[in-house]
C-alpha cells in the first residue's frame, strides 16, 4: 500500500474501531473485492491489495500505533486533500428481467483552500518537448513550432525543466534536459531547427522520455509534449508500450497532431494511456496558442499523476469511461484504472462513467462499484493521497420519482454525439458504408437540432462522400471527432465553486 | 427495455440517449417527438417561371409568405438568418417561423427545414439537409447550397408549398 493513505477508510471503519470491527469491516469489503470472485476485473485486483495492506497494518499492533501518532501530528499540520464526489444517474431502480446501464459522475475537487492560494504555489515543471521536424514540417509549421517554444521558453523560471527534441526519421536532442537559466542560449537553439526527413515518433518519444527521466521527480510536474504533422509507420505499440511504462513512472505525455496527416487514434492513445490530452490543430498559426495554453494549465496543478482506480462489483461491467473535464478525452478502461494527469487548483476533474447492472437484482441495497482516486499533491510534505467513495443503489419496486442530474444529463447529451461520430467510423471500418452514412446523417440532425449549424454541415457533407465514395475525408473525420468532443467543453464548464 | 420513439432502437433501461439516433429517451420529451414524415415520392420538378421579379431587398423591406391554404399571410422582418421550420418540444433549437399552423407535420416539414439569410440587399434560402427537400420555383435545392430568393419566388417545403413576395 502506498504511504499516506488511511486504512481506517480504506476498511470503512472509525479510529476508534475495535479488533472485532477491524476483522468485520475486511471481511465484508474483501468479499467484494477478492480476486476469485472477479476473474476479469483488474481494478478489483489492485484494491484488494489495498485493503488486505490496511488489514495487516492495522491487526499489527506497533504499526498502528505509529500510524495513529502519525495522524495526530498530520492533522495538525496544514495539508491540503482533494475530494472524490460521485454522482449516480439514479439512487433507485426496478429490478428487470433484463440487464440494465447506469451512469455515475466521479469528480475530484481540489482543496478550496488551494484556489485561494496566490499565484506562488505555481507548480514546477520538467518539460520536454517532442517536436516533429520532418520535411511536411518545413514552413511555417515550424516557423509557428519555433515561435511556441521561445514563448514557453519565457513562460518558464530557473526553478523549472526544460528539454526538448526535434526527431525525424532520428532523433536529435535540441536541448538536453536543463534548468531554465539561460533563457537566450535556448531561444538561439530552438532557432537553428531545419525540417528534412522522414516521421518516426518511437525514435522521438524514446529520447524524450529519456530526457525527461533525468529530473522526474514527485515534486515536479513531469510532462511530455508531443507534436508532429504526420503518421509513424510500424512502431505503433512500441510507442504504446514506452507511454505505459513512462505513465508507471509519473511522466505524462499529451500528444498534439497538426493538420490532417497523423493517425488520431493513436495520439488518443497514447494520451490517455498517460493521463495527458490530445488534441487538433487545424492550422499552423493555432500552434502558438495552443502549446501555451497547454503549458500555462501545467503549470496550475495542484495535484500530479491522478488516477481514478474502479473496481465493479462482481456482477456489474464497466463499459466506458469519457474524461469531461478539464479537457475532453476518452479513456481506455482495460487496466482497471485510468490516469488522469494533473489536477489543476481551480478546476475539478471529472469523468462519466458507464455500467451495465445484470438482470434480476435481489431487493434492497446493494452495492455497485468502489472508486478510488489517488495522487500526488505537489505542495505537501506527504504528497500522496487517496480518496474513495463505495457507491451503492437501492433496488426496489416503487422507487422515489427522480430527475437524474442535469450534470450528467448535459454532459451525456454532448457525449452521445461523440459516440455517434465513433460508431460512424466503426460502421466504416467494418464496411458498411449504407449504416455510416445513416449515422452521419443522424449525427447531422442531432447538432442541427443544438444549434451546431457549421458541425451539422461538416457531417452531412461527410454523409455525401461516405455515400459516394465509400470514405471520410481526413479533415472531415479529424473536425468531426474533436469537435463534437470539445462540445462537452461548454457542458462541464462549471468551476469547482459549487 | 427502452424503445426510443424516434427511431425504433431498443435501448437498455437506464440509457438517455438513443445509443443509435442520439434522441434523448427522457420520457415527457419522448412523448413529444414527433418525426418528419418520409414523403413516398417527390412531386417532379415543374418547368422553370419565363419571368423573374427583382432580387433586390431594400433595408426597410419585409417578406410576405402566402401559404397556400392559409387565410392569412406571414409577414416577416427578416434578420441576418431566418430559420424555417416546426417547432418540436425536444429541440432545443427553434425555428424563426415556426410551420406547425400551416400542417407542416403532415407536410413533412423538418424541424429546421431551411433558413434564409440576408445579406447586404440580397435574400438567399439555404436547405438546411431537410428529410424532404426544399425547391426554389420547381428545382431541388443542395442541400448547404444558398440559392438567391427574388420576389414573386415559389418555395416548396416537403409538401408545404408558398410564395414570397418582398414590400
Amino acid at each position: 500500500m502506498l504511504p499516506g493513505i488511511d486504512p481506517y477508510t480504506t476498511l470503512g471503519i472509525a479510529k476508534d474501531a475495535s479488533q472485532e470491527d477491524i476483522k468485520a469491516a475486511y471481511r465484508r469489503v474483501a468479499r467484494r473485492l477478492h480476486p476469485d470472485v472477479n476473474q476479469n476485473n483488474p481494478g478489483a485486483a489492485e484494491q484488494f491489495q489495498d485493503i488486505t495492506a490496511a488489514y495487516e497494518l492495522l491487526m499489527d499492533a506497533d504499526r498502528k500505533k505509529s500510524f495513529d501518532n502519525q495522524i495526530v501530528k498530520r492533522a495538525s499540520g496544514e495539508n491540503y486533500n482533494f475530494t472524490l464526489r460521485v454522482t449516480p444517474s439514479k439512487r433507485a431502480v426496478v429490478p428487470l428481467p433484463e440487464p440494465q446501464v447506469i451512469y455515475l459522475l466521479a469528480e475530484i475537487l481540489p482543496d478550496p483552500r488551494a484556489r485561494d492560494q496566490d499565484q506562488k504555489r505555481e507548480s514546477r515543471l520538467n518539460l520536454t518537448l517532442v517536436l516533429d521536424h520532418s520535411n511536411s514540417m518545413n514552413g511555417t509549421r515550424l516557423d509557428k513550432v519555433k515561435v511556441a517554444a521561445h514563448q514557453i521558453i519565457d513562460q518558464m523560471t530557473k526553478d523549472d525543466i526544460l528539454s526538448i527534441i526535434s526527431f525525424n526519421d532520428r532523433a536529435e536532442i535540441i536541448i538536453a534536459a536543463t534548468p531554465v537559466e539561460n533563457k537566450h542560449a535556448l531561444k538561439a537553439k530552438v532557432s537553428m531547427m531545419n525540417a528534412s526527413g522522414g516521421t518516426e515518433i518511437f525514435k522521438g518519444l524514446s529520447a524524450g522520455v529519456e530526457q525527461n527521466r533525468r529530473y522526474l521527480g514527485p515534486k515536479l510536474v513531469n510532462h511530455i509534449v508531443l507534436l508532429t504533422d504526420g503518421n509513424t509507420f510500424g512502431d505503433h505499440d512500441k510507442c504504446i508500450e514506452l507511454a505505459r511504462t513512462a505513465a508507471e513512472q509519473g511522466i505524462s505525455i499529451s500528444a498534439m497532431g497538426l493538420g490532417q496527416e497523423w493517425n488520431d487514434d493513436f495520439l488518443d492513445e497514447i494520451a490517455s494511456t498517460t493521463g495527458g490530452t490530445s488534441s487538433y490543430i487545424n492550422s499552423a498559426s493555432a500552434v502558438i496558442r495552443f502549446l501555451n495554453d497547454h503549458v500555462r494549465n501545467l503549470s496550475n496543478a495542484f495535484a500530479e499523476r491522478v488516477r481514478l482506480s474502479i473496481a465493479p462489483d462482481p456482477d456489474v461491467k464497466l463499459e466506458s469511461a469519457f474524461k469531461l473535464a478539464p479537457h475532453p478525452q476518452p479513456l481506455t478502461t482495460n487496466d482497471g484504472f485510468i490516469q488522469l494527469g494533473s489536477l489543476q487548483a481551480n478546476r475539478l476533474i471529472s469523468v462519466l462513467l458507464q455500467f451495465q447492472m445484470p438482470a434480476g437484482m435481489n431487493m434492497g441495497f446493494r452495492s455497485i462499484a468502489r472508486l478510488v482516486s489517488a495522487g500526488d499533491i505537489l505542495s505537501n510534505q506527504q504528497q500522496q493521497f487517496q480518496a474513495l467513495s463505495d457507491i451503492s443503489l437501492e433496488i426496489t419496486d416503487n422507487p422515489p420519482v427522480e430527475d437524474p442530474p442535469i450534470a450528467i444529463l448535459d454532459a451525456l447529451g454532448k457525449l452521445t454525439l461523440y459516440r455517434m461520430q465513433e460508431r460512424a467510423q466503426e460502421a466504416l471500418a467494418s464496411g458498411d458504408v449504407r449504416e455510416a452514412t445513416r449515422r452521419l446523417e443522424n449525427l447531422a440532425t442531432r447538432l442541427l437540432a443544438i444549434g451546431e449549424e457549421d458541425l451539422a454541415h461538416q457531417a452531412r457533407a461527410e454523409a455525401r462522400r461516405v455515400a459516394h465514395t465509400s470514405n471520410l475525408s481526413d479533415k472531415g473525420r479529424k473536425t468531426l471527432k474533436y469537435q463534437t468532443r470539445y462540445l462537452l467543453l461548454e457542458a462541464s464548464s462549471e468551476d469547482t465553486s459549487q | 427495455m427502452m424503445i426510443c420513439p424516434y427511431c425504433g432502437y431498443k435501448n437498455r433501461e437506464g440509457v438517455m440517449f438513443c445509443e443509435e439516433c442520439g434522441q434523448g429517451l427522457k420520457a415527457e420529451v419522448a412523448n413529444a417527438v414527433l418525426p418528419t414524415r418520409q414523403l413516398e415520392t417527390a412531386s417532379p420538378n415543374m418547368a422553370a417561371r419565363a419571368t423573374w421579379g427583382t432580387a433586390r431587398f431594400g433595408q426597410d423591406a419585409s417578406i410576405i409568405i402566402h401559404i397556400r391554404d392559409a387565410t392569412e399571410p406571414v409577414v416577416l422582418q427578416p434578420a441576418k438568418k431566418t430559420l424555417l421550420g416546426r417547432s418540436d418540444t425536444s429541440s432545443p433549437q427553434k425555428p424563426d417561423l415556426d410551420l406547425t399552423p400551416f400542417g407542416a407535420l403532415e407536410k413533412g416539414v423538418s424541424r429546421i427545414h431551411a433558413a434564409i439569410y440576408r445579406s447586404e440587399d440580397t435574400l438567399t434560402l439555404v436547405d438546411m439537409g431537410s428529410a424532404n427537400g426544399t425547391h426554389l420555383n420547381g428545382q431541388r435545392l443542395v442541400p448547404d447550397q444558398p440559392r438567391i430568393l427574388r420576389d414573386g419566388d415559389e418555395i416548396r417545403l416537403g409538401k408545404l408549398v408558398a410564395h414570397v413576395y418582398f414590400k
